[in-house]
């Protein structure tokens, strides 16, 4: 394993310094995931994704909502060509025709409501139900949730995610109305997935 | 013996063949993106049409070496390009590779300004370089951990830029790749394809010892040299490098014979009889 960042570190310089300024500063070999930015369903963890996928784009072709977006070099480095949802400007809408094409098994073929490619977490600072004083009924979440009344459930009128089985599609996130200035919503897809050790089968 | 006209045989198939591969990259992601149509597929990295998968066997073997995991759809995928390699060679990068469309086409526009039939080769490294690049393209691979070429085989990305621009509106900056790989061929014809493809490199390797091969008929010859000269790689078959493993199977050299000394041939097993074709 040290070996293997000791040469990371050789190569990274050589190649930051072949390349323009960006991909350098956004971490080559890091990975893009993020709040918010998200593999498709059935994806292998992040520290095997970008070596399993070979960036064919079948799953992006595939995909009926235009959900995964394939991003370039200076964006993601590495990672360029590879599957992302950006979940507040398309959600995954689960339709799982990605796992399906994956020909390289990085996204794996699972079940719908196994998916799990993050967890929902409300900003209870932002969220309008959550307010103090002034309380405001939006449901908007709840609404649209795929899985209602299992990963999320209203109480008191208030959302509140089920941990056990928010798929993190992404769906609350984007019907969200409140946008916060660093352009998170008021419940925000967390990865907390992604960065797991491979998963033995 | 076959009966050889004065016409080009092969060429022009090869033309329609390279024409249709190219087409068909740009056609599949404009039915997808108007009508939802997904009965094909991708493009030269991997291709589906129906259930009948392929992919291709570099970003394969890399995406198996880099990931060090067997996934077993992954090789049955690979499986019909390694055979087609192991039979007849590099066939994929003279009658399919869209690179080699461009090329072509850029080919066919430089001999009608420059009213010359051939281009001169004027950028000529060792041959043995091609393997080089595809060792040092594996290996850069599996230090980095990820298979960073795997944007760098141009023939996936040609597919991969028409994708963009048809379904998200936006080109990918790997496309420069592209770029320079058809200036070099401005520089000197195939230069990239001649000694850097790594694909190139890996089914010529595979395709090393392959059945269809171009026969050199050393009575026919006339030693008029004009097939060193149609070869788009700049080899010399009458002096038999036509079965080497650098040949990629276009014909071009059997269309430019006169004399018939260069044919496609079947190399057939040594089975208990010999009874090999006169």
């Amino acid at each position: 394993m040290e070996r293997r960042e000791f040469l990371k570190g050789l190569i990274l310089p050589i190649a930051a310094a072949a390349l323009p300024v960006s991909p350098a500063r956004a971490g080559l070999f890091q990975s893009p995931i993020k709040t918010n930015v998200l593999r498709p369903p059935g994806a292998v963890p992040e520290n095997i994704f970008a070596s399993k996928c070979i960036r064919c784009g079948r799953c992006a072709e595939v995909c009926p909502y235009r959900s995964i977006v394939p991003r370039d070099f200076l964006e993601t480095g590495v990672n360029a060509g590879t599957p992302l949802i950006d979940v507040t400007k398309v959600p995954c809408y689960l339709c799982m025709k990605c796992v399906e094409v994956c020909p390289t098994g990085t996204l794996r073929p699972i079940a719908q409501q196994e998916t799990r490619m993050g967890l929902a977490v409300i900003d209870r600072y932002a969220c309008m139900t959550w307010q103090e004083g002034e309380f405001m009924l939006c449901r908007t979440c709840y609404n649209v949730c795929p899985f209602k009344e299992k990963a999320i459930k209203l109480d008191e009128l208030r959302p509140v995610i089920i941990e056990e089985y928010c798929t993190g599609c992404g769906l609350c996130t984007h019907g969200c109305p409140v946008t916060l200035e660093n352009g998170k919503k008021a419940v925000n897809i967390e990865p907390i997935y992604a960065f797991g050790k491979v998963r033995k089968e | 013996m076959n009966d050889k006209t004065r016409t080009s045989k092969y060429r022009p198939i090869r033309f329609f063949t390279l024409l249709c591969a190219t087409l068909l990259i740009i056609a599949v992601p404009i039915l997808n993106n108007r009508f939802q149509f997904t009965f094909i597929q991708g493009w030269y990295q991997s291709i589906s049409i129906g259930n009948l998968w392929f992919v291709s066997p570099l970003e394969g073997l890399e995406s198996i070496l880099t990931s060090r995991m067997l996934y077993g759809p992954l090789l049955v995928g690979m499986a019909i390009p390694v055979l087609v390699a192991f039979l007849l060679g590099r066939v994929f990068c003279a009658w399919i590779c869209p690179i080699s469309f461009l090329s072509e086409v850029t080919d066919w526009l430089i001999r009608i300004l420059s009213r010359k039939k051939y281009r001169k080769t004027r950028i000529m490294f060792p041959r043995r370089m091609l393997w080089a690049s595809l060792v040092c393209e594996i290996a850069l691979a599996m230090i980095a951990g990820v298979p960073i070429f795997v944007f760098l085989s141009p023939p996936g990305l040609v597919g991969r830029e028409l994708m963009m621009v048809i379904l998200f509106k936006t080109v990918a900056v790997e496309g420069v790749i592209v770029l320079a790989v058809m200036t070099m061929h401005l520089l000197s014809p195939r230069l990239f394809c001649r000694h850097l493809c790594p694909l190139g490199g890996l089914l010529g390797c595979i395709g090393a010892k392959r059945r269809l091969y171009v026969e050199f008929n050393v009575e026919n010859c006339l030693k008029c040299g004009i097939c060193s000269k149609a070869c788009p790689l700049a080899l010399d078959p009458k002096n038999g490098q036509a079965s080497s493993a650098y040949c990629w199977n276009c014909g071009d050299c059997i269309d430019s014979c006169k004399t018939e000394a260069l044919s496609f041939k079947w190399r057939e097993i040594k089975v208990h009889h010999e009874n090999t074709n006169p």
